[in-house]
């Protein structure tokens, strides 16, 4: 199975380190989507079927526990595998997040937590590192 | 002596350098390190149980390189993307000292990071704690600045003076 990814994050410099560190974990990929905020998120959740969201929590327009909260009351996308990349060191906000089955990578991170996060929640027990595939992206800020 | 605070800036100042832009940063600076001029810098404000804002300061020269191992080898990248990678690594910076001195439990919201420029504060703010480290030949310097009501929150009206 090759895994569409929706990264969710107003830094365009994190989006594209998550990316990065995506197309190094050598899990199968089959498409990468940003969005600068949770609305754009939603949206394009909407339009693209997505397996895979990795999720910023401090962000304008709508932050990532909301984006979360309507992930989970959809029942088209209540299912998807969530993983919180943020900086968010309150207990409380970790502990809701979880709650809502979301796994957490707390930044900063060295890349090999954030492969090790996702070989975890998506299952893949194979991949071989740096081994990534060419893959459609919608990366265009740099 | 160091205050608590600035341990917890020095802290969270070195461990986001080194694993966010791959930097083994001296906290020992050198005396051309120490003369290098930071004539970079962007700031994050945050809002919550302390008010204020983090900014960071970076001598030009290291930000081609702190970019590069943030964004990987694909050629030079122009001096806004580079303010970029700084202002995130001052947004993760702010992120993980924020529950070091405000409590695990407390939820802070941060803005995005934005070029800084001196006096440009919206409120009457003090700094509270400053931590430098060295990168090759310059230096990144990283300073809390929290609100007045903040300062009387945690009682160090005393120590900024």
């Amino acid at each position: 199975m090759a895994f569409n990814v929706l990264v969710v994050d107003d830094s365009a410099v994190m989006r594209k380190m998550v990316v990065r560190t995506l197309k190094m974990s050598g899990i199968p990929l089959a498409s990468v989507h940003e969005a600068a905020n949770g609305e754009d998120g939603l949206r394009l959740l909407g339009e693209e079927w997505i397996d895979l969201l990795l999720l910023d929590i401090n962000m304008p327009v709508m932050n990532g526990e909301e984006m979360l909260q309507r992930v989970r009351a959809n029942p088209e996308t209540r299912e998807i595998r969530v993983i919180v990349v943020s900086t968010e060191g309150s207990e409380t906000r970790l502990a809701n997040l979880q709650s809502m089955g979301a796994s957490i990578v707390h930044k900063p991170f060295a890349p090999t937590t954030l492969r090790n996060t996702i070989l975890s929640v998506t299952g893949v027990s194979d991949a071989e590192y740096y081994g990534a595939v060419p893959v459609a992206s919608t990366d265009s800020d740099f | 002596m160091l205050s608590t605070m600035e341990r917890c800036l020095s802290r969270a100042l070195t461990a986001t350098f080194e694993e966010l832009a791959l930097i083994c940063p001296d906290t020992r600076l050198s005396d051309k390190q120490s003369e290098a001029m930071v004539d970079v810098a962007v700031s994050v404000s945050f809002n919550g149980p302390l008010s204020g804002r983090l900014v960071l300061r970076a001598s030009s020269e290291i930000l081609p390189g702190v970019a590069e191992n943030m964004l990987g080898a694909d050629g030079e990248y122009p001096l806004a993307v580079q303010r970029d990678a700084l202002g995130e690594l001052a947004n993760v910076i702010c992120g993980n000292l924020l529950p070091m001195i405000g409590g695990a439990e407390s939820v802070f919201v941060l803005s995005a990071p934005h070029e800084y420029v001196t006096g440009g504060e919206p409120h009457r703010c003090t700094p509270v704690a400053r931590s430098s480290i060295g990168i090759e030949d310059g230096r990144a310097v990283a300073q809390l600045l929290l609100c007045d009501e903040s300062l009387l929150a945690l009682d160090l009206s005393l120590e900024a003076a």
